[in-house]
């Protein structure tokens, strides 16, 4: 398992952001659905070893993140995808993937063919000499998604990697999620439900710190079929296993 | 988004690499893989070579990403430094006029403003992202923090020496200059803000200056005083302890 999680917390002060997740995830993409505000994003920064648990086990790719080489080896491996991708706004697309390629402790003789690729993997070989600040909010976040897979990473976490992606964009990046999937442990948090059910072979859903739902996005659709509100199938499995889980909430 | 490994080319520079089969037959390019050759000549064109202090950053602290990362300091572009040297300028031109020790009195403020803005969530636009890179982002704090200072104290002796501040004068704020630097990264790291490490380097040296004079009537007792020299190198390295445990990762249980 390249995602090892018992029993982890998250607090900030009396707020509990993260609430006892258990969770396991090998290779494949993995869907981590949730209303805002429901720990997605604090648990993804916790698994980029940005955030430290404040109780819990977490292992990642086999290793403890809590000691410094183990958390090194890990970070090596890792690609990462904030929600707020923060740039550099004077560098250009290749500069800003290869800073973080050296960053990420590449050999630096690997890293030109290693931009060059990753740049090319998500269409940017025309805006490869950019500055940053010229380029659209969906180009940011396509040279985001470069810089997470410049490494050829074995666990990749991406925070709403779609945001301000157009349609053609979305279902080219579900195609690259898939690849990407077949050897790394792909983690995408999402509020999107149809990027779940096209790309993802495992979702958990979130709700109030917890994880209210894990299984396939088959699983999730079945639960939405005595109930639960929405356009499309997988909408309704969402909606119905959040209405459970917070009538159980309102309940105890 | 294309995967090369998936689909045909995307932009121009590859749409001759992409052309049919046929075409890769008559030209005997049969078996040659067009997307892996595109990427080595990508590689090559976009290629950034980088300068030569850059190169010798690395070699010396042998790390290129560490030199990168060096040669990226807010603090240390182009702009900052006029700016520094502006202000620095202007101290010793004041202390040519005045005989007193402007210059030694701003050197200390210049650096610890540099310092704050060397680094962190306050200034660091992906200072998120590079906290999860494999290249500690307390390294990339040390070596810029390290970086700075050395740049300021170069710049601050220079000022010094062309204002005709005795040595003595010129050594003497080094160690102020220390531990008003070490207040602001401190209060920068902990604050995870550059403006609350500028806002706290700046109001205490000031509250140095100003309580030195209340005391003696002596502006310059603040850099003149060897009494003090013991109290700034305990404040110094009580605010490097602070910087390393507010930036360690702690190890939570695992």
């Amino acid at each position: 398992m390249n995602i090892e999680i018992t029993d982890l917390t998250r607090r900030f002060g009396r707020t509990k952001a993260v609430a006892g997740v258990d969770l396991e995830a090998g290779p494949g993409v993995f869907g981590l659905l949730g209303p805002n505000g429901a720990g997605k994003t604090t648990l993804l920064r916790v698994m980029a070893t940005v955030l430290p648990p404040t109780s819990g086990r977490l292992r990642l790719l086999d290793r403890d993140p809590g000691a410094y080489g183990p958390r090194r080896e890990i970070r090596r491996r890792l690609g990462y995808l904030p929600q707020n991708l923060g740039y550099y706004p004077g560098f250009t697309v290749c500069e800003f993937v290869e800073y973080f390629a050296l960053l990420k402790d590449m050999p630096a003789a690997r890293v030109p063919a290693a931009v060059a690729a990753a740049v090319e993997r998500v269409d940017l070989g025309v805006k490869a000499k950019a500055k940053l600040r010229t380029l659209s909010g969906g180009m940011l976040r396509r040279v985001g998604i470069a810089q997470a897979i410049v490494n050829e990473p074995e666990l990749l976490l991406l925070d709403e990697p779609t945001a301000g992606l157009d349609p053609e964009q979305r279902v080219q990046f579900r195609a690259l999620l898939r690849d990407l999937g077949q050897r790394a442990t792909v983690v995408v948090s999402t509020h999107l439900v149809e990027d779940v059910g096209a790309a993802c072979t495992e979702v958990a859903l979130m709700d109030q710190g917890k994880v209210v739902f894990h299984g396939t996005p088959g699983e999730l659709t079945a639960r939405g079929t005595d109930g639960g509100t929405g356009d499309a199938p997988l909408e309704r499995g969402y909606t119905a296993v959040l209405a459970q889980a917070r009538l159980a909430q309102a309940q105890s | 988004m294309t995967d090369p490994s998936l689909t045909g080319r995307s932009d121009a520079g590859r749409s001759d690499a992409g052309r049919s089969d046929a075409g890769r037959a008559d030209t005997g390019l049969d078996g040659v893989d067009l997307d892996r050759v595109w990427i080595g000549v990508a590689a090559q064109v976009w290629r950034r070579e980088p300068g030569w202090l850059e190169r010798l950053a690395g070699r010396l602290l042998r790390s290129p990403a560490l030199a990168r990362a060096l040669l990226t300091t807010p603090s240390l572009l182009l702009p900052w430094l006029i700016a520094s040297i502006a202000v620095l300028a202007a101290g010793a031109a004041a202390t040519l006029g005045t005989g007193q020790p402007v210059a030694p009195l701003l050197a200390p403020a210049v650096a610890a403003a540099g310092i704050a803005y060397a680094y962190g969530p306050g200034i660091d636009p992906a200072w998120e992202l590079a906290r999860s890179m494999a290249v500690s982002d307390r390294m990339v704090l040390l070596v810029r923090a390290l970086a700075v200072f050395a740049v300021d104290a170069a710049l601050g002796i220079v000022a010094c020496a062309a204002s005709g501040a005795a040595l003595g004068i010129t050594f003497g704020w080094l160690i102020p200059m220390t531990a008003v630097s070490a207040l602001a990264l401190a209060a920068a790291t902990v604050a995870r803000s550059a403006n609350v490490g500028v806002a706290a380097g700046l109001g205490g040296w000031a509250i140095t200056i100003l309580g030195g004079q209340a005391a003696t009537g002596k502006f310059t007792v603040a850099v003149q005083g060897s009494v003090l020299v013991l109290p700034y190198l305990v404040f110094a390295a009580a605010c490097l302890a602070a910087v390393l445990y507010a930036s360690r990762v702690s190890k939570g249980t695992s």
